[in-house]
Formats: C-alpha cells, sequence, structure tokens
C-alpha cells in the first residue's frame, strides 16, 4: 500500500491510496489520517479509487477517524471506492454513516 | 483513547519528572500541586489513576483518599501513593485506606511504570464491565464487582472455553460448528441459548481489536446477549441493546460484528438481524443459494445504530450457513499476489464449483477478487453442492476446501462456521 496527500481548496486533504489495506498496512493509513488531523486538517477526503480490498483494520482506522473529525466539527468523506470495499461498507452500514462520492469534485463540495 | 493519570505533588519538580516519564508511555497527564486540587481535578473528571504524594500541606494524601471514597464516582479510581522512605506506617495506612499501592521516594522510574501499568491492568476490566454493571442494576455488591473482575480476567485468557464444547442436539436439526483459533487473544465466537422449548438463540461473531479489551468485549456481549435475549422477542431489538451497553464503554476502534437469530424448531423458521457481520446463506429447496441480507450496523462503533429484523422458513433438506471473514478472506496459496491485484476475476466455465443461484450472483462475486480470496461465492458453491452431507462432514468439506485453496492447513485469521439442516 502507498499513499500521498494533497492539500486543496479550503484546506481539503485528500488522501490518496493505492493498493489493499490489510494487517499493518492499517496502522499507516490510520497514521496518516491521524497527521492530518493533528495538523488541523479535520477536511478529509479518502480517495479509495485504487484500493482493491480493506479488512477489519482498516474499517477500525476509519471509524476512529470518522469520529475525531466529527468530534472536531471535521468531516471524513469517501471517494471512489471499487464494489470490493464498497460490499464492505455496505455490510457494515457504514456507508450510512460516511458520504460516499464518486468524483472529487463531488467529495470537495461536500465541505462547502 | 489513552488512559489518564492524575499526578498530585507539592513539589513541582517531582510533577515535572512524573509527567516526562510517564507521557511518553502513552499516559494522559493531569497535574496537581495540591489536595484540594486534587479532589477537585479528579470529581470533575474522574482519571484512570492517581498517583498520590502523602505529605502535603493542608490537605495530605490520605485526607485526599477518604473524600474520594466518599464520592459515588471517584470511589473506585486506583491511588498509588507516594511515600517517604522508611515510612513503614504511612504504607500501612495508606493500604488501610484504601490506597491500591504505594512507591517509596525517591523511586526508581522503571518500577514507578511498572508498578502503574500493574495497578491499571488489574483494574482495567472493571471498566469493561461497568456497563453490565449498569444493566444488571444493584444487584452487585463492592465485593462481587471485584469478584466478577477477577473472574472476567480468567475468562478473557480462557475465553476459548467459553465457546459451547459441542453443537445443541435439536429434534429435526441437525447442527455443526467449527472454531479454528489464530494465534491472537480476540476474535470468533458463537453460543447458542436454549430461549424456551422450541427456539434456541444463535449468535456468531467476531470481535475486531485486539489483545484483552477485545476478548474482554468479547465476554461482555457475549453475557449481554445472554441476559438480554429472554427480554426482547426481536433480534433486531437485542442487537440494538447489546449495541447501547457496549457503545458507551469500548474505545472507537474496538467494535465486533454478528449474527444473531432465533431458530424455531415448531415453526422451522429463523429469524435474525445483523450487525456488520458477514451474511449468512440459506440453502433452500434443494436447489438456490439466498443470501440473507439484513442491514445493520457493527456493534458497539455508533450510538445511533439500528437494526432490523428478517425471517426465513426452513424447508427439509434446507441449509443455514453462519462464517467469519478469516473464511472468506483465506488467502490462495497457489496465485503470484501481484497478478491478483490486477484486476476480478471471473468464474471460469469448467469450474465445477460455480454458483447455481442467479441471487448469489454478481455482487458476491465482485465483492472479493476470486483469485486471491476464498470468497463469499466459493464458500456457497461448496456448500450447494455438496449439500447432501450431513452438517459436520459438511463443515469438514469447506475446511479440506479452504486448504486446497490455500496451500495450508494453518490460517492467519480466527475462522469460525455454523451449519444448521433440516432433516430431510
Amino acid at each position: 500500500m502507498n499513499f500521498e496527500t494533497t492539500i486543496g481548496n479550503q484546506n481539503i486533504s485528500i488522501l490518496h491510496v493505492e493498493g489493499k489495506i490489510l494487517g499493518n498496512a492499517a496502522n499507516a493509513f490510520r497514521t496518516e489520517m491521524n497527521e492530518q488531523l493533528q495538523t488541523g486538517r479535520d477536511k478529509l477526503v479518502v480517495n479509495l479509487m485504487n484500493v482493491p480490498l480493506i479488512d477489519s483494520s482498516a474499517l477500525g482506522a476509519i471509524v476512529v477517524t470518522l469520529k475525531s473529525c466529527q468530534q472536531s466539527g471535521g468531516k471524513l468523506v469517501l471517494l471512489s471506492p471499487q464494489k470490493a470495499v464498497r460490499e464492505v461498507l455496505e455490510v457494515t452500514q457504514l456507508n450510512t454513516v460516511i458520504e460516499i462520492y464518486d468524483t472529487e469534485e463531488g467529495a470537495c463540495a461536500a465541505f462547502i | 483513547m489513552a488512559e489518564t493519570i492524575l499526578i498530585v505533588d507539592d513539589d513541582p519538580d517531582i510533577l515535572e519528572l512524573l509527567k516526562m516519564n510517564l507521557e511518553p508511555e502513552g499516559y494522559n497527564i493531569r497535574m496537581a500541586n495540591d489536595g484540594e486540587r486534587a479532589v477537585q481535578s479528579a470529581c470533575l473528571n474522574p482519571p484512570d489513576l492517581i498517583l498520590l504524594d502523602v505529605m502535603m500541606p493542608h490537605k495530605d494524601g490520605f485526607q485526599v483518599i477518604e473524600e474520594l471514597k466518599e464520592i459515588e464516582h471517584t470511589k473506585n479510581v486506583p491511588v498509588i501513593l507516594l511515600t517517604a522512605r522508611g515510612q513503614t506506617e504511612d504504607k500501612v495506612l495508606g493500604l488501610d485506606t484504601g490506597a491500591d499501592d504505594y512507591i517509596t521516594k525517591p523511586f526508581d522510574l522503571r518500577e514507578l511504570t511498572a508498578r502503574v501499568e500493574a495497578v491499571l491492568g488489574r483494574t482495567r476490566p472493571i471498566k469493561y464491565i461497568n456497563p453490565l454493571m449498569h444493566a444488571m442494576g444493584d444487584k452487585f455488591s463492592e465485593e462481587g464487582l471485584q469478584q466478577l473482575a477477577g473472574h472476567l480476567q480468567a475468562a478473557a485468557a480462557i475465553q476459548k472455553k467459553l465457546l459451547p464444547e459441542q453443537a445443541p442436539s435439536l429434534e429435526g436439526f441437525d447442527i455443526a460448528t467449527l472454531l479454528q483459533s489464530s494465534t491472537s487473544v480476540s476474535g470468533d465466537f458463537y453460543d447458542f441459548i436454549p430461549l424456551n422449548e422450541t427456539q434456541i438463540g444463535l449468535v456468531l461473531g467476531d470481535v475486531k481489536g485486539n489483545g484483552i479489551p477485545a476478548a474482554l468485549l468479547m465476554v461482555m456481549i457475549r453475557t449481554a446477549l445472554r441476559l438480554l435475549c429472554h427480554e426482547e422477542d426481536s433480534p433486531a431489538s437485542i442487537l440494538k441493546r447489546v449495541n447501547d451497553l457496549v457503545v458507551r464503554d469500548t474505545e472507537a476502534d474496538l467494535f465486533a460484528t454478528m449474527v444473531y437469530g432465533i431458530l424455531d424448531i415448531a415453526n422451522s423458521t429463523f429469524t435474525y438481524s445483523n450487525g456488520g457481520h458477514c451474511y449468512p446463506f440459506h440453502w433452500k429447496n434443494h436447489s438456490e443459494m439466498e443470501v440473507l441480507k439484513t442491514k445493520g450496523m457493527l456493534i458497539g462503533a455508533f450510538e445511533e445504530a439500528t437494526f432490523s429484523s428478517n425471517i426465513c422458513s426452513l424447508s427439509p433438506g434446507d441449509i443455514l450457513v453462519f462464517y467469519t471473514d478469516g473464511i472468506t478472506e483465506t488467502e490462495n496459496g497457489n496465485i503470484v499476489p501481484q497478478v491478483s491485484s490486477i484486476g476480478l476475476h471471473k468464474v471460469s466455465s469448467n469450474n465445477p464449483s460455480t454458483p447455481t443461484s442467479a441471487v448469489q450472483g454478481d455482487a458476491l462475486r465482485d465483492a472479493i477478487p476470486m483469485d486471491m480470496f476464498y470468497g463469499g461465492d466459493r464458500l456457497a458453491a461448496c456448500i450447494s453442492k455438496n449439500a447432501g452431507l450431513s452438517a459436520s462432514t459438511l463443515c469438514e468439506t469447506v475446511v479440506n476446501d479452504l486448504t486446497l485453496f490455500s496451500g495450508s492447513t494453518n490460517s492467519h485469521d480466527d475462522r469460525a462456521l455454523i451449519i444448521i439442516k433440516r432433516d430431510t
């Protein structure tokens, strides 16, 4: 798994992840999201376009970050999850508490 | 969430020294420089532990302990006393007053952190069972609480033994279970709870997270279910109450997924609700596999979680299959991993294990890249192809298929499987 964070308009952080987020990779994923929050950037877009699969550790990372964002008045949204990831989000019903967008423009508009 | 330690000492250098040494261990540190402020701070927001100097002007450590023991929400906060060397009387008095441990100044910092961790380790289980205590009302005494905490710790260590040793025998049904544990403490669990003469409650779940907190969450969920399943009729209400119970006191990254259902042997029905768990399968009418989908949130993650119940009828020969993701996420041992991540691989036409159902269909096939993970699709196919076998032979067949797929008899994750077959 690799990732890169870009900072867009209105201080929105876009975390582009590439590869499966499984096991220990989830810790790195979580740390990266947490670092954004630590630096006061609590508007977070996680781009899952290139993520074929996630496991429960990754879900845990998303849940924790989502809650931290909500506490600080920020927001976490997901961008373009693939079918396998979408299915996991659906089974766990996380799709009812996290906004999911198909385009980067849509995701960024969620913060306006 | 990090645990909070309140440090109380009138010597600012000692406060700083303790803070400097405990903060890197991952604790949140709060400080107070006299007894009065210590009591105020503890009342306002009870810490997980108090490190308390004995010799302080105005209000000494003993008085602080006495006051804290008088207050409902601070009386269970553990206290470690910091005493001057050689003051044996202080130690005795301190422990009599209700301190949990003491450390002699000047103290060895390694000893300090070890003692802090030991006391927190002893008292941690109490926090996890507090919601259960609320649920059960005033039936427990202080002694009972300590005892229960002790039992829970033992239970966490031997949690696997809490699982039913064998599947229940029910007239008209053939039930088999399988649990393969990986090395981790936490993980998969299942339970059968007799409700009345014709109904039995069934749960299969997976606790996500690690270590003792996860093990305790499992014990807590199991206990809560056993209490609540007699109070509520609908599986959705039961999951809702279990969620409400655990969500308040579990950390954000600690949660569980589970299916709870009621098997009615008189009416041959299964009423179920799902808390974010892999959808069970229903092999019906000797011909098709239905995925039992109901909406329900992960257990223990969100306060505003909602759940729904559903019901299915079981005809002779029908099979219900419950499993954890340790089964469907079994990795393919026969391929080079890089190739697999490129895209989704369709089941080839000469594959004898092609699923027979349209309901099963694309959703599951696409859900998990088939060439990389075992997947729900292949599990469903294995069941439908071998639906004539007994429940226990069917379990063995699935295990053999997993071994074949992964090229190994070992698993990285816990695996649990329950198969319920209505007699023909």
